[in-house]
Formats: structure tokens, sequence, C-alpha cells
């Protein structure tokens, strides 16, 4: 056991985790996390993405001590109004919905990093993650339309 | 029946209404089934067979009792004792039992299973138990098995509930659990030009992302459960037979799913959860691990023997499919399989010589179950690319050599039955007008050659079935719709409210539709086979028909006037000769004195047919409707890596009407992607009777690299005389063609005709070149 802490979506606390306690066991259990879900438990279907500090990671692979004093974002945990969770409303990309958290949070990580992605751009980001109903054609709309809301927002910032 | 496309007036029907859960989704709040709260459970995990075929000499659970956390360690045999041959469940053969008793049929069956404190003590404490083993000789080929001498039953047990398999009890030395027999005209007669062919579909894995999951308890004298399931009615009676029990002391209830396309149906985890909690008197769980879902069921590898003949005419005169099922070790749903697929082996043509033999044969594998499309994907493989063969040597456009010889309204199907609001010229029409047939091809570049291609589908919707609605309008105006149908992605909740509020002049958002819960909603059949739009939706169109003639009769007495005078509207009950309106509040409220009522109607729909001939397949009534789709595909073929890429992929389903047609896009596309991967990479390889690719890491789904450069949805509506509102379901449609369709598309590419499925860039490769060399 070791004792971490841990900041998860804006709320932080310490506490004590095994050695080998996994991230995405620790984010439902200790913090209530209902967003992330194990898939695959390989790391091959991008169902328990969270951002750690803004990147993408895996939480079945990886070790939840690991990530002492790290920032966690995970779906649930997102502001109302968050401009990528509209667009994917608004664009029905979502089916049985139970891959969609993992998309919604690599279109933040891709949007921090390329504000202004080209479809490849999103092919290339997205390819881990698997929508098995096939919800790909509706996620690529809500990104590029989340994109073009967060360059108006920027752009009427900067005027 | 009374008339399905009488409508009220509503503005519900064939609106994009949003999913009632679509933003819940999205930001992961919503709860799936292993996030209902259940009361605390121990922890189950299972030891299993590491031979294919073998007879358990003994079983040594000493080790495993003795480590932390156990509680408990059951084998079969234990369960064998104390419930007897009702210890083997299956929906259309009672062959299977939760726990190995005596003998395992494949590696990985559960032998014994540990209850424990948690999941990886339970885990720990599996791998401690030592099984002995005295090997049998393994059957591990589909045609192997029919020929072969080591049978992997020794006797033939289908299940109590069908009288049609009676014939078939304690038939032994054979794997052939089913066989149908389709016999129309004389095939050998038929003078022309003949093609023929062996194709091959491999076994795949449906593989939803939410994994399997199942919560039994002993509630007094009831036991309740709470599992990952489509079929929570069939769950219900199946564990009551299991533990002999009245219908009234077994409650199943189901969540939505995440995603199922056939995975999460029948007996599942389910029958080992209760035989568990009841026998241990104790609450249980168990989520299957992914490599675990792998093993609980798989889609059916199917071989077939085709032909197909024209006449001078072009006219297609003789078909014929020897189609061989390998359904694994239990037989499931598989002989349901190997019929509803055998009548339609040789295609959506009118052809008046067939003969089809279907037969379903245990392998010692997995067991094979439902998959979206249900065997009929494997026969379309033939039909689908023979048809385009026998075209091209007839020297023939392939699309217009099909839209001659395609089954019109009225003709008769080669199984005897009339068609009726399939319109499969209209499926080829749009799609190939889509991805612009008729347009000469782009000139290709370098080492890349283009092609098209195109395929036709049809299948039957699973027939007799019963479904079951109540509706409950509430005295504020809202409604819930109580049934037993299962929303794992489809949207039924959605597609069900809007039914309801057509026929109540109800607005978005006034209708719920709540979760399967067999102490609440009324049984269902299943929640399968593309049947629930059709049945449940009849079913809750007739409730809220129902509801409607209640209200007219209160709001007639309100008035005093007759019912004939009143009308429903938006606005509530509205009487012609006054224009008076009262408001379904005011009206519920002035008849109950109370706030908060609830007034309830209910109804029935169930469908009958005609049981085909069991020497020859016919049946004037088969089934209660047909579904109709068509894909065509614009591809280009890499000849030195044999990688093919999709430029443009039209996919068509007739779904009578589309009550959201947002919804049937969805689905027409999704199973599409689905399809792509059946095409071109996506496969259960089997070494000896075990997995070698079962986990995500070595088993490819189609990711959105996979995508099309452009996927265009078409809906067709030909409304069908008793849909509700002329509508039919759609969740298979797409996936039927898809594969030929591919495979068409690469034959015109590069001349190579490819008769084993998936097409990997090996395989294309491989024909390319041995085509150059001869």
């Amino acid at each position: 056991m070791r004792e971490i802490q841990l900041t998860v979506n804006g709320r932080r606390r310490r506490l004590a985790v095994a050695d080998d306690e996994l991230l995405l066991d620790v984010l439902r259990r200790e913090f209530g996390v209902t967003s992330a879900r194990e898939g695959c438990g390989v790391g091959a279907c991008g169902a328990c993405t969270v951002l750690a500090g803004g990147k993408s990671v895996s939480s079945c692979l990886t070790r939840a001590a690991r990530y002492d004093e790290a920032e966690i974002t995970t779906a649930d945990g997102l502001p109302d109004g968050d401009e990528v969770v509209e667009e994917f409303v608004a664009a029905r990309a979502m089916q049985c919905g139970y891959c969609i958290p993992g998309f919604v949070l690599m279109a933040h990580e891709l949007l921090e990093e390329n504000p202004r992605p080209t479809d490849d751009d999103v092919t290339e980001h997205l390819e881990g993650n698997i929508c098995r109903c096939g919800t790909y054609g509706e996620i690529r709309t809500a990104i590029k339309a989340a994109a073009a809301r967060r360059e108006a927002r920027e752009g009427r910032k900067s005027a | 029946m009374s008339d399905g496309s009488r409508s009220s007036g509503g503005a519900a029907v064939g609106e994009r209404w949003a999913r009632t859960d679509g933003r819940a989704k999205v930001r992961g709040e919503f709860r799936y089934a292993a996030e209902e709260p259940v009361r605390p459970c121990l922890d189950v995990a299972v030891h299993r067979s590491t031979r294919p075929h073998a007879k358990i000499v003994s079983v040594d659970t000493s080790r495993a009792l003795a480590a932390e956390g156990v509680v408990a360690v059951v084998t079969g045999a234990d369960l064998f004792a104390l419930l007897g041959d009702r210890l083997m469940t299956g929906p259309a053969f009672s062959d299977q039992p939760c726990l190995a008793v005596g003998k395992v049929r494949y590696v990985g069956e559960p032998v014994a299973a540990v209850l424990a404190h948690s999941v990886a003590q339970a885990r720990y404490a599996a791998e401690e138990i030592q099984v002995e083993y005295d090997e049998l000789d393994p059957v591990h080929d589909v045609d192997e098995a029919i020929t072969g001498s080591a049978f992997v039953h020794d006797e033939l047990r289908p299940s109590a509930v069908f009288g049609d398999l009676k014939h078939l009890r304690g038939k032994r030395d054979t794997n052939v659990n089913y066989e149908f027999n389709l016999r129309r005209g004389d095939p050998d007669a038929a003078q022309g030009t003949t093609v023929s062919a062996e194709f091959w579909a491999p076994p795949t894995h449906h593989v939803p992302i939410e994994l399997p999951y199942a919560a039994a308890w002993p509630e007094g004298d009831r036991v309740e459960l709470l599992a990952t399931t489509q079929t929570p009615s069939y769950v219900r009676q199946s564990l009551a037979d299991l533990l002999d029990l009245p219908l009234n002391r077994v409650r199943v209830r189901t969540a939505p799913l995440g995603g199922s396309f056939g995975a999460k149906m029948y007996d599942r985890l389910e029958p080992l959860v209760a035989a568990l909690a009841w026998t241990q008197r104790k609450p249980v769980r168990i989520t299957a691990t992914r490599e675990e879902a792998f093993l609980l069921t798989t889609r059916h590898g199917a071989a077939v023997s085709g032909s197909m003949t024209a006449d001078e005419h072009g006219a297609i005169t003789a078909a014929t499919a020897d189609v061989r099922y390998d359904t694994g070790a239990y037989a499931d749903v598989g002989p349901r399989i190997t019929a509803k697929s055998g009548m339609v082996a040789t295609g959506p043509y009118k052809v008046d010589n067939v003969r089809v033999r279907s037969r379903c044969v245990y392998t010692n594998k997995p067991s094979a179950g439902p998959f979206r499309g249900f065997g009929v994907p494997q026969v379309t493989w033939s039909h689908e690319s023979l048809v385009d063969e026998l075209a091209r040597e007839r020297g023939e456009d392939p699309a217009e050599f099909r839209r001659r010889n395609l089954l019109r309204e009225g003709d008769i199907a080669p199984v005897g039955t009339p068609m009726h609001s399939a319109d499969f010229v209209g499926c080829l029409d749009a799609v190939t007008e889509a991805i612009g047939w008729s347009e000469p091809l782009p000139p290709a570049e370098g080492r890349f050659v283009r092609g098209r291609g195109v395929a036709v589908g049809i299948k039957a919707v699973l027939t007799p079935t019963i479904s079951n609605a109540t509706v409950q309008l509430n005295q504020d105006g809202s409604a819930t719709v109580l049934i037993s149908t299962v929303d794992m992605g489809q949207g039924s909740d959605t597609i069900m409210a809007q039914i309801a509020a057509e026929v109540l002049c109800l607005g978005e958002g006034q209708v719920r539709v709540i979760g399967a819960d067999t102490d609440v909603t009324p049984y269902d059949t299943i929640t399968a086979g593309s049947r629930s739009t059709y049945h449940t939706g009849n079913a809750v169109r007739l409730a809220a028909e129902s509801m409607r003639d209640k209200l007219t009769a209160l709001a007639a007495k309100h008035f005093d006037v007759e019912a004939t005078d009143l009308k429903i509207t938006g606005d509530g009950l509205v009487s012609a000769q006054s224009q008076a309106t009262v408001s379904i509040p005011d009206l519920l409220l002035a008849h109950f004195g109370a706030r908060g009522t609830t007034l309830t109607a209910e109804a029935n729909f169930s469908t009958s047919w005609q049981p085909y001939d069991h020497e020859t397949g016919q049946s004037p009534q088969v089934t209660e409707h047909w579904f109709a789709g068509a894909a065509a595909v614009q591809l280009t073929v890499d000849t030195a890596t044999g990688r093919v890429h999709i430029e443009h992929l039209a996919v068509a389903g007739d779904v009578g009407r589309a009550i959201n047609p947002a919804m049937v896009e969805q689905q027409l596309s999704g199973a599409a992607i689905m399809g792509i991967g059946h095409a071109l990479f996506d496969q259960l390889v089997f070494d000896e009777g075990q997995i070698v690719n079962g986990t995500l890491l070595d088993y490819q789904l189609p990711s959105i690299k996979d995508m099309p450069d452009k996927l265009t949805p078409i809906v067709i509506e030909s409304p069908h005389r008793t849909g509700p509102f002329g509508a039919k379901g759609v969740g298979e449609t797409a996936i039927i063609p898809l594969a030929p369709a591919i495979a068409n598309a690469v034959r015109d590419a590069t001349g190579v005709r490819l008769t084993e499925l998936p097409l990997t860039p090996e395989r294309v490769l491989t024909a390319i070149i041995e085509q150059e060399q001869s």
C-alpha cells in the first residue's frame, strides 16, 4: 500500500492504494467515476480512457500508484455545457453509448493539441478507440463541429 | 389484426426524435447492469477446461477451498446431484450444463466455480483447482464431424419446448443435430450456364464493448437476477425450469445494454449464477473478462457448396446450396439458424428449381449462437458471389442480371411463401445509383486497381413470436410504456415512445419506456432478429389505441356526447360537434377526482405461421414478413499488398416505414461497418479447438480507420400492410449483403474470385499472384 494524492475532476484527495491497483478501479471505487469502463483489460478498446494532465491514458492498464499528484479528468466530470459533449449530443454520436465517453475525452485531447483537425487528423487520433455500434461518422461530425465552436469562441475572446 | 397504417394524426412517427438517454450516454453517467446497485455479492470465478474433448476423471477442489477468502467451490457434479437433468439448458436443445458434468466438450468450458469475497480471491482459487482428464478424440472440422466416428454428444437432447425437434430425441452416433431441406422443382434437369463453388465464412465474435454480467440472489422463496440479457422473458422460463420453480418465484431484471448483437441472449451466465445462488443460498455475481466473453458464444463458421444456373434468356432457373454450420459443442439456437437461413440460401431470386440442404453440426469448440443476421450472411456470401459470377459468365452487368431475376411483390419465394413489402429492386437501384454504377470508373493509378460490386440480401423475420405491452397514462398527461424489449443501442426505447406518442398525440419526452423486469413488464419472446419494431411496436400501438378508446369513452361521458363525436389531438379530446376540448390531465382529474392517478391499457401481438414441410421445406406462410437490403461499393485494391480500400459504400434497407429515420440510418450504417470487418479481417482463429486470438490485442475490429471514404445509408419504404404505421425492423438488413458486395467489387477490380472470408491482404495478394501465374 502507498499513499497518493489524486485530483479527479477538481476534487483533490489523499488515499491509500495497493501497489498493483489499477487506476480504473481506484477511480470507480474511490471517486464514484462511472464514465471510464473496462472493455478489454488490455488497453485496446479505449472504453477506460481518462485524461491525466490532459493526456489520454488507458486506465485499465495502468497502476494508480504511478499517478501520484496527477490531475485526472473523466467524461462524467466535464462541466455542464462542455462543447464536445454538446456537439456529440447534437450529432447523435451515441448508440449503446458504452464507448462514447472515451471518444469524448480523446476529442478533448485532440482539440487541445490541434484546434483545427482535418478528417485525417481525427482518424489518426481516434484509431485506438472502438465503437462496436459503428458511430464513427457521427463522432467525426461532432468533433469537427466542436472544433468550429471552440474556434468561434476563441475568436470572440481575442477580438 | 387491425389496420396498422391508420394514423391518428399524431406528429411522432417519421420524426427524428433524440434518444431519451443521449446526454447521459455521452457524459458517461448512464448506468449499465453492472453499475446498478445490488446487495453485497460474493464474486464468482470459473475454472475452465484445458482439453477440447475429455472425460472428467476427478476434480480436486481442496487447495481452492483452503485459499484466502473462498466461501465455496462448486463442481458440475455437485450441481447435477441437486438438479439432475434440469441442469441441461438451451433454447433448442437441452444439452448445455452451466458447469461440465462428466465430460468437457471445448477448451474453456466451465468445470467448477469458486465463490469468494473478492474477484481476485475467486480467480486465484479457480486456478488452484486440479482436474484430471481422460482424453477423447476431438472433433475440430465441421465436415470431418459429419463423416467421422468421434461424437461430441452421446445422444441428441432436443428441448421439450419444440415439438418439431421431437423426432431427434435419443438419436445416437451423429454430430448433425438438425437438418433443414428445401426442395422445389428439379435443379438437376436445368439447362444453361451453371456456376458452382465452395464457400467458407469463418466463425467471428460479436464483441459488444460492455462485458457480460450477471448477479443472482435468493430472496426468501424466490430467486432474483440482474443480468446483461436481450431475452429476459426467455431467461425467466429457463431459470424456472432449471430450479423447478413457478414463474412467479423467478425475477429477471436487465438494464439497457452496452451493445450485444446476439451475444447476450438465451443461456449465458444466467444459469450459472442462478444455480449457485439457489443451491448455496448466497448472493453471487460474475463479470466475464474479455477473454471469457469470447468463450460464451460465437458466430457460426459455415461451409457452403453452391451452384446457380441461368437459361439462354438470362433467367435463373436453378440454384442449390449445401450448408454446414459449425455450432460448436452446444446447439444453442443453431438448429433454428440452420432452418431460417436454409430457407433463403438461394437468395432473393425467383427460381423454380431449388435444392438446399442445411445442417447444424457439433464440434469441440465454444458454442456458436445468434449473431446479427442469424446465419443468413453466411449463405448470402454464397448466393451473391454465385449470381455475380453467373452474370459475368454470361457477359451481363451484375446489377442488371440481378434486377431481372429479383423477387417482386406477390412472387412466390423458393420456400413457398409470397413476397410482400420487400423491395429488393428499389434497394438495388438505390445503392447502385448512389455509387454511380452506370458512370465509367475513374481511371486507376499505379499499382492500384479499381472496381465496383453489388449484392442483395433477404431474410425472413422470426415467426411465430409474441409481444405484449402495457401503456400507463399518468394523470399529468405523461405516459409510461411497460415492455420487455431491451434497448441495447438500437434505440427501441425511443421508437416505442414514438409509436405510443403517435397514437395518443403526445409530444417528444412525454412517453418513457421502463427497463425490462419480469416482475413488472409483460412477456416478449426476445429482443433479437430485428423483430421489435414490428412486433413489440404493434403491441405498443394496440395498447395505445386501447388507451385512446378509454380516453374517448371518458370524454364522451364528460361532454355527454357519443364517442364517435370525439377526436384525440395534441390539446386533448375534442368534440366535433361543440368544439369543446378537455385536456388529458383535466379529463383524468375529473374522472378519478385525484392527481397522480394512472389509467392502464394493454395489448398482445402474436404472429402465426404454417410450419414448413419436413421433406420439402415448403410453407405458404413461413414468415410474418421479409427483410430486403442491398449494398454497393466502389473500392481500390493495392496489387502490391492486396489491401482493399473502400471509397464509397452505399447500403439500403426496406424498412416498410421509418419510425425514426435518424435511427434507421444509424442501424444501416452501423451494420455496414460491422460487415466491413466480416468482409476484410474479422475472424476467430482456432488451433486444435483453442481460440488463439481471443483478446482485443489479437482480434481485429473495425475502427474509424476502416471507415469508407464515403458511407451512404438509404432508407427504402414500402409499407407493410400490418406493420405499425407500415414499419418493419432494420437491425440486420445491411450486414447481410455486405461481404459479397465487397468481394464482388474486388472481383471487378482484379478479376479474382475469392470464396473464403475474410478478404485479408494476404489472401487477396495470393489470389492475384496465382491468377498472374496461370
